[in-house]
Order: C-alpha cells, then structure tokens, then sequence
C-alpha cells in the first residue's frame, strides 16, 4: 500500500555513492601497505634473529653489551615499522572515516559503508600489529641463555677457591663458607685477623643472574597461572558469544539449551577468577624460594619484595 | 636485491654495536683475592674481635663511618 514498504529496496537499487569507490581504493591501497609492511618486518626479523643469537655467544662482555647494542638497534627497526603502519592508520584510515562520518547523515542508508570501511581495516591493522607482536616475541628469545651453565660454572669456581687461601698473617688455612656476593672480612681461625676477601668477577655475577636462574627453574608454574589468567576472558567471551545468539531465538527447548551452558561456563569463569591469584601467589613462592636458594645472603631483602608484591596480587 | 639490503643494514648495525666503547667502560674480569690491610700507623693487625673502624692498639681510624647492620658486616663490628 502507498509503496511504503517498496522504499528501502528502491534505495539499495540505487547507485552506490561515488565516495564508495575511493574508500575502496583506500581500503586497498592499505591492505597492499601492511602486506609490504609485513613481508619487510619478517623479512629483517628473520634475518635478524639468528644473528643476534650467534652475537650473544661471541660477545665476551660481562654484561653482554655489545649484544645488547645491536638488540635494541634490531627492536628500533621493528618500532620504526610499527610506527610507520600507525601513523598511516590514523591519516589515512581514521582521518578519513571521520571526514565521511561528519559529512554523510547517520539517517542515510550508506553510512553503514564508512563504518564497515573503518572496520575492516582496524581489523586488518589488528593483523598487523598480532603479526609484529610474534616478531617482537620472537626477538626477545633471543636474549634467553641457559644460566644453568653459568651458575654450574661459579658452584665449581666456588668449590676451587673455597679451600684456597691462607691468612696473609700467619698463614692459617681460611675457609671460605659460602659464595659472597661483596668483599668481606674473612677472620683468621688462629690469629683472628681480619683478611679481606674479594670474590671474583664471575661469583659477584650471581646476584644478577639469581632472579633470572630461579624464574627460568619455575617458568612452568609462571605458565599455569598465565593459562588459568587468560581463561577468565576466553569464558566471558563464549558467554558473550551465547548471550548474543539468544536475541533471535524463540525456541524454549533451544534456549534453556544455551542458558544451561552460559550458566556452566560462568561457573568454570568463577573458578578461574578464584584460582589464578592463588596460582599466582604459588608461582611467586616458589620463585622466591628458588632465588633464595641460590643466594641465601638476600633473602631479608627479597622477602620484603615478596611480600610487598603479595600487596598487588 | 631487498635481501642485500637486510644484510647490510644488519651488519653496519653489528659493526657499528661492536666498535662503540662501553658505557661505563670495558668490564674487568677478575680472579678470587685475599687482602690483609695492617694499620699503616703502628702496623699491628686487626682482629675481628677488637672492631673494624679503628686500630685496637693506636687507635687509627680505619673507617670514618659507623657501620649499621648490613648483610655481612654488623653493627656489633664497629670499634668500642
């Protein structure tokens, strides 16, 4: 009647309008920018990695600075990259999409276009930057080395000296009892003079490795809190996911179906909110416990950290 | 072609890395050592018993400060 039901089909019937083409060309010129964006990052990533781990046996370096130097070069590209895709993202898509939006009524049919245009390439760029993440993460490995050698090596250098000195005085046997991290006065056992002892190089290193040795010893506990961490907003998505599916649906059956699952994965979201802080609180003990073990001479300070990092949980 | 490109950057980066000096300087490495220090003043030497800053027998100061309790030395090492 009066065509009033005709009018939404006879619009859609209509050309689309001429700004729809050059969002499209748009939208393409990006996607091909990411692509060569992307195929340039994996391409220096790639070549990058394997360098950087043959770098971090060769350098001989303390601290290993000289990797160091070319590990934050390597991440500046990476950034570079990233910055360059962010940049463009917001002159040329953002920008963009708010010029359209401002000029065309929401009231029209095709401004559904600018938000789809929008859209897909936040999506797109999304892609881009999980893809930069992975390189990212990939880079980092690269400065992972097995401390458990250099921790054997200062236990054996340790056993070596321990027996090794005599009391510059009276030349009475000193023993030394434990790794010491700073100089410190040894006494004599017989004429009690106080001799210094100064620990080498590689034994002062123990304290900068320690923490590192004990989180590499309980990464695996680091691991299950992470995955009991992320269940929280995996379950609240599924839940989101259903909740949506019910607006359409009248079947009764169906949809005490779907309730009786939301209420299932809501019960497993509250375990895991219950669980991972005590996940947590595991994983920490156990880490300080480790790095305790390893340096027994900072456990009153690394005792304050926990627990003032107990405070955070 | 872009390979060559990689590859050169990433070695004027190595190179460049490698003939920086250090902040800080080159790390000296060394070996396990044990010192005596007798008083430079009356050359007796410092038992542990008789305190760190001050020489038992001249009463030289060793150390200007007052030691606090820290993870090897003790308050209780200070000379009476």
């Amino acid at each position: 009647m009066f065509g009033l039901f005709n009018k939404k089909q006879k619009q859609h019937q209509e050309a689309l309008p001429e700004w729809h083409s050059e969002l499209g060309e748009s939208q393409q010129r990006w996607f091909t920018f990411l692509e060569k964006l992307e195929a340039k990052m994996e391409e220096f990533a790639a070549a990058a990695i394997p360098e950087l781990k043959q770098l971090l046996q060769e350098d001989d370096d303390l601290y290993k600075r000289t990797f160091h130097r070319v590990y934050s070069g390597v991440n500046g590209q990476i950034q570079n990259i990233r910055n360059k895709a962010r940049d463009t993202y917001e002159e040329k898509i953002i920008d963009v999409y708010h010029y359209y939006s401002s000029q065309i009524s929401v009231l029209s049919p095709y401004h559904n276009l600018v938000s789809d245009f929008r859209n897909v390439c936040s999506d797109r760029y999304n892609d881009f930057e999980d893809k930069s993440e992975y390189w990212r993460n990939e880079i980092e490995k690269t400065q992972e080395r097995d401390l458990e050698i250099e921790y054997q090596k200062i236990l054996s250098e340790f056993e070596a000296v321990k027996n090794k000195f005599n009391c510059t005085q009276c030349g009475g046997g000193l023993t030394i009892d434990r790794i010491f991290l700073i100089e410190t006065y040894i006494s004599c056992p017989y004429c009690k003079t106080q001799n210094t002892f100064s620990p080498s190089t590689q034994a002062r290193n123990l304290q900068n490795i320690a923490r590192n040795l004990a989180e590499q010893r309980t990464a695996h506990l680091k691991k299950d809190f992470e995955v009991e961490n992320s269940k929280e907003r995996e379950l609240y998505h599924q839940i989101h996911e259903l909740e949506l599916s019910k607006i359409h649906q009248s079947d009764k059956k169906i949809l005490s179906e779907i309730q009786s699952k939301i209420a299932d994965l809501e019960e497993q979201r509250q375990s895991a909110i219950q669980n991972a802080p005590k996940l947590h609180q595991h994983y920490l003990r156990a880490m300080y416990d480790e790095w305790n073990k390893i340096t027994p001479d900072l456990k009153e300070h690394n005792e304050k950290m926990y627990q003032n990092q107990l405070r955070y949980l | 072609m872009e390979e060559k490109k990689v590859n050169s950057f990433l070695d004027k980066l190595k190179e460049k890395a490698k003939s920086q000096s250090h902040y800080g300087g080159d790390s000296e490495i060394t070996e396990a050592k044990m010192q005596l220090k007798d008083c430079p003043n009356c050359g007796a030497g410092r038992a542990k018993q008789d305190g760190l800053t001050h020489c038992a027998y001249c009463g030289f100061e060793f150390l200007s400060v007052k030691l606090t309790d820290g993870v090897y030395i003790k308050k209780e090492d200070n000379s009476l």
